[in-house]
C-alpha cells in the first residue's frame, strides 16, 4: 500500500508539472491558434537563465529573472515570428515553431555544453516522509505552487478584464475585435504567460530528482503533449486533469512494470500516447475540448 | 471541420516524437585517388603527399559538447603526427562532417566523403552509424569511433575501441558477485536506454546474472526520461542489491540520487556514456560519491598510464578549457588504432580503403599504453579485442571526475557470446 501511495504521489506531483506545461500550449494554441512546438525550448531557456544566474544573484532573483526572461521570449516569437506571417495557417505556425526550436536548442546545447548546470534551488536533494511515503522537496514545492498558479489562473480569466478579454478573443477572434478587444494584446498576454509557466516547471524538472539543467530539458515537454492533446487543444481544465492523469498512470506503469510484463517492457513511454488514443476514439475532441456546434 | 483539424493535430503531436529512418539504397563503390609516385599502391583519399580521413559527428545535435571535445582531441593527435613526418610520408587531413544526430544526413554525407577518404576516423551516434556501417562494409571502408555496441562486430571493417557494453555489463556482474558482496539470489536492475546501447547492456548482464544465479529486474527508459523516481521505487520495492546503468548522465544523477534519498545505498554501475563530472556538483554528487562505479573500456582521463598522459597533455594544450571527460583517451585511443591500420596498410604496400581495413585485422598484438585495458587483437571480427575493462570510481577531486580502481575480466565477462 506505501508502495502504491509513493507511485501515486510521484505521479500527481509530476502530473502538475505537465500541466504546467499542457496549460502553456492551450494558452498559445487559444490566444494565436500556435502549435507551439518551440515550447520544449522555450522551457529550457528558462530553465537555463535560472541555472547561470543563481550564482552571481542567488536562486529567488535568478528565478523571478528566469521566469520574466521566458515570458519575454515567448512575447518576441509571438511578435516577430508568428504576427508577420503572410498566411496564418496553423500548418505553416506549427512548420515555423518547429524550426524556431531548432535555432534555440542548438543556441542553447551550445552553450551548455555537455555541462549539467545545477539549478541551485535552496530544497537541494531534500525529501519530505509522511508516513512510509518518501516524495523529493521540490515536488512538495512543485505540487503545492501549481495549485497556486492554477488558481491564479481561474482568478485571471474568470474575474479580470484582460482575462475575460483573452477568453473572448479565444472564443472568437474576430467578434471580439469588434467589441474592442485588441487580438495583438491578447496574443502577447498568452505567449508571455505560457513562457512563464514553461519557466516555472522548467524550474521544477531541473531540480532533484532530476540533475540539473541540461539540453535534454527540452525533450521533457513532449511528455506534456498527450495530455494536452487529451485535454482537448483548447481547455485549461482539460490540460490540468489530462497533466495529473498522464503523470499517474505514467508513474504507475513504470512502478508496476514487473507485474504488467505480459504487456511488454518500457511501458511508462507507451502508456501516455496509449490513453490518449483511447480517449480520442471515444471523445474526438477530449476530455473538455469544445465541440463544435454541427448544424446541418 | 474544426474536429477534422483536430484530429490532424493529434496525429502531427504523435508524429514530432517519431525518430528518422534510414536509407537502403545500393551503396557505390569507393572511387579511385590519384597514384602515388612512391612503389606503395595508393586508393581514395590519398595523394602523394596527403591523406584524407573523415569524421561524421554530431555538432549541432544532443551529443554536440563530447563529440566537439573528440573532434578537438583528433585534429590534436593528427597535427602531432604530421609535426612528426606523418603517416607514409603523407600529412594526415582531417575531413570533419555535422550529420546532427540524423541518420539520414550521415547517410548523404557519407556518399559524398567516402569516394574521398582513405578511412572514416569516426561515425558517432547509435542510430547514425547503424545506418553507415553496412554502407562502409560494402565500400570495404573502415569505420571507427562508432561506441561499443556488440552489434558492429557483424561488420570486419569496423575498429571498436574496447569491449563491447555486454561484457561490460557482464563483467560488472561478476565484480559485484565476486568483489561487492552481492549474493546468489540476489536481485539486480538494469536501468537502459531502449537501442544499440542499453540492450547490449543488458544481453550482457542478463547472460552473466544467469551463470551467476542472480535475477534481473530490467527498466527500460528513453533519454527524455529524466525523473527516475517511479524506477527507483520499483526497484527499491524488488530488493535490488545493485543497479546497472546504461543510460546518459542526466539519469544517473536521478537515479542515484534518488535511490540514496531513500535509503537505498547499494552498488549503481554505468558505461563511460553515463558519466559526466559536472554531476558531482549536483545535488546527486555525494550519493555519487559514495555508490558510483564505472565500468569503462577506455581508461578514465585521470588514469596516470602513459597513453592517458600524452592525451591529456595534447588535449590541455589544445583546448586548455575544454571539458574534461571520458572522449579525450577515447579519441586519442581510435586515432592511434586507425593510424596503426594505416601504417600497417602503407608497409604492406596497399595504401587503399581496403588495404586500411586489411591491416586491421591483422593486428594481433596492439598495446596502447594504458588507454585500453590489455593488448588488442583484431583478427577475428566476431570477438572484441579483449575483454578486460576498467573499473573506476567518482572522486571529487580527480579531474573528470573518475578514479581509476583496477582492470577486472570476470568469468561471465570471458565467456559471453555474441549472437
Amino acid at each position: 500500500m506505501t508502495y502504491f501511495l509513493t507511485q501515486l504521489a510521484n505521479g500527481l506531483s509530476y502530473g502538475l508539472i505537465l500541466g504546467l506545461i499542457a496549460v502553456g500550449f492551450v494558452i498559445v494554441f487559444t490566444s494565436t491558434g500556435v502549435l507551439n512546438f518551440a515550447h520544449g525550448s522555450v522551457l529550457l531557456s528558462g530553465a537555463y537563465l535560472v541555472a547561470s544566474l543563481q550564482g552571481p544573484i542567488g536562486f529567488w532573483a535568478a528565478a523571478a529573472v528566469g521566469v520574466v526572461g521566458a515570458a519575454v521570449l515567448g512575447v518576441l516569437i509571438n511578435a516577430l515570428l508568428v504576427r508577420n506571417l503572410a498566411e496564418a495557417n496553423p500548418g505553416t505556425a506549427a512548420i515555423l515553431m518547429l524550426g524556431v526550436d531548432i535555432v534555440l536548442l542548438t543556441e542553447l546545447t551550445r552553450r551548455i555544453g555537455n555541462n549539467v548546470l545545477s539549478i541551485g534551488a535552496p530544497w537541494g536533494a531534500d525529501v519530505v516522509s509522511v508516513g512510509g511515503i518518501t516524495l523529493p522537496t521540490s515536488r512538495v514545492v512543485a505540487a503545492g505552487l501549481a495549485i497556486v498558479v492554477f488558481g491564479l489562473l481561474w482568478f485571471l480569466f474568470a474575474r479580470t478584464g484582460a482575462g475575460i478579454a483573452m477568453r473572448a478573443a479565444a472564443a472568437d477572434s474576430d467578434t471580439a475585435a469588434m467589441m474592442g478587444v485588441r487580438p495583438s494584446r491578447t496574443g502577447a498576454a498568452g505567449w508571455a504567460l505560457a513562457g512563464a509557466l514553461a519557466a516555472v516547471a522548467g524550474i521544477f524538472l531541473a531540480s532533484f530528482p532530476a540533475p540539473g539543467v541540461a539540453p535534454t530539458l527540452a525533450l521533457s515537454s513532449f511528455a506534456a503533449i498527450p495530455a494536452w492533446v487529451l485535454g482537448g487543444f483548447d481547455s485549461v481544465v482539460g490540460a490540468i486533469v489530462s497533466g495529473l492523469i498522464i503523470g499517474v498512470v505514467t508513474a504507475l506503469a513504470v512502478g508496476y512494470e514487473a507485474e504488467l510484463h505480459f504487456l511488454g517492457r518500457g511501458l511508462g513511454e507507451v502508456v501516455p500516447y496509449a490513453v490518449m488514443i483511447l480517449v480520442l476514439l471515444v471523445r474526438p475532441s477530449g476530455l473538455f475540448g469544445r465541440k463544435e456546434a454541427v448544424r446541418v | 471541420m474544426r474536429n477534422g483539424t483536430r484530429t490532424t493535430l493529434a496525429i502531427a503531436g504523435c508524429c514530432i516524437v517519431a525518430l528518422a529512418a534510414c536509407s537502403t539504397k545500393d551503396p557505390n563503390a569507393s572511387g579511385n585517388g590519384s597514384g602515388g609516385q612512391s612503389d606503395v599502391k595508393a586508393g581514395a583519399g590519398v595523394t602523394d603527399d596527403a591523406i584524407t580521413v573523415g569524421m561524421l559527428t554530431d555538432l549541432s545535435g544532443p551529443f554536440a559538447a563530447g563529440a566537439a571535445v573528440q573532434v578537438a582531441e583528433t585534429k590534436a593527435y593528427y597535427a602531432q603526427v604530421n609535426k612528426d613526418g606523418g603517416v607514409c610520408d603523407r600529412q594526415v587531413k582531417v575531413d570533419v562532417q555535422d550529420h546532427g544526430y540524423d541518420p539520414q544526413k550521415a547517410v548523404t554525407l557519407y556518399r559524398s566523403m567516402a569516394p574521398n577518404v582513405l578511412a572514416l576516423q569516426q561515425v558517432l551516434g547509435g542510430p547514425t552509424s547503424a545506418a553507415v556501417l553496412p554502407l562502409a562494409q560494402a565500400d570495404h571502408l573502415y569505420l571507427g569511433g562508432f561506441g561499443w555496441a556488440g552489434n558492429s562486430l557483424k561488420y570486419d571493417n569496423a575498429q571498436i575501441p574496447g569491449t563491447t557494453y555486454s561484457v561490460e555489463a557482464a563483467n560488472a556482474i561478476d565484480y559485484l558477485v565476486d568483489e561487492l558482496g552481492v549474493k546468489k539470489g540476489d536481485k539486480v536492475g538494469v536501468v537502459y536506454f531502449t537501442g544499440d546501447y542499453g540492450n547490449d547492456s543488458l544481453a550482457g548482464a542478463e547472460y552473466a546474472a544467469e551463470k551467476r544465479g542472480l535475477k534481473i529486474v530490467p527498466q527500460e527508459i528513453t533519454p527524455k526520461d529524466t525523473d527516475m523516481s517511479a524506477q527507483a521505487s520499483a526497484l527499491k520495492k524488488a530488493g535490488a542489491s545493485a543497479v546497472i546503468l546504461a543510460a546518459a548522465p542526466p539519469q544517473l544523477a536521478s537515479l542515484a540520487g534518488v535511490l540514496a534519498s531513500q535509503k537505498v545505498n547499494v552498488p549503481v554501475i554505468g558505461h563511460a556514456p553515463t558519466f559526466n563530472p559536472a554531476l558531482l556538483d549536483s545535488p546527486a554528487g555525494p550519493a555519487l560519491l559514495k555508490n558510483y562505479y564505472a565500468f569503462t573500456s577506455t581508461a578514465p582521463y585521470s588514469s596516470d598510464e602513459p597513453g592517458v598522459k600524452k592525451a591529456v597533455d595534447l588535449y590541455e594544450a589544445a583546448a586548455p578549457k575544454g571539458a574534461k571527460g571520458f572522449e579525450v583517451p577515447l579519441a586519442y585511443a581510435q586515432a592511434e588504432l586507425l593510424t596503426d591500420a594505416m601504417k600497417g596498410a602503407c608497409e604492406a604496400g596497399n595504401l587503399t580503403p581496403e588495404g586500411v581495413v586489411e591491416a586491421m585485422r591483422k593486428t594481433s598484438d596492439l598495446d596502447l599504453d594504458g588507454l585500453l585495458t590489455t593488448s588488442l587483437d583484431y583478427t577475428d571480427p566476431s570477438q572484441p579485442p579483449t575483454r578486460t575493462v576498467f573499473v573506476s570510481r567518482a572522486d571529487a577531486d580527480t579531474p573528470g571526475g573518475l578514479k581509476l580502481g583496477e582492470t577486472f575480466e570476470g568469468p561471465s565477462g570471458k565467456g559471453y557470446t555474441f549472437k
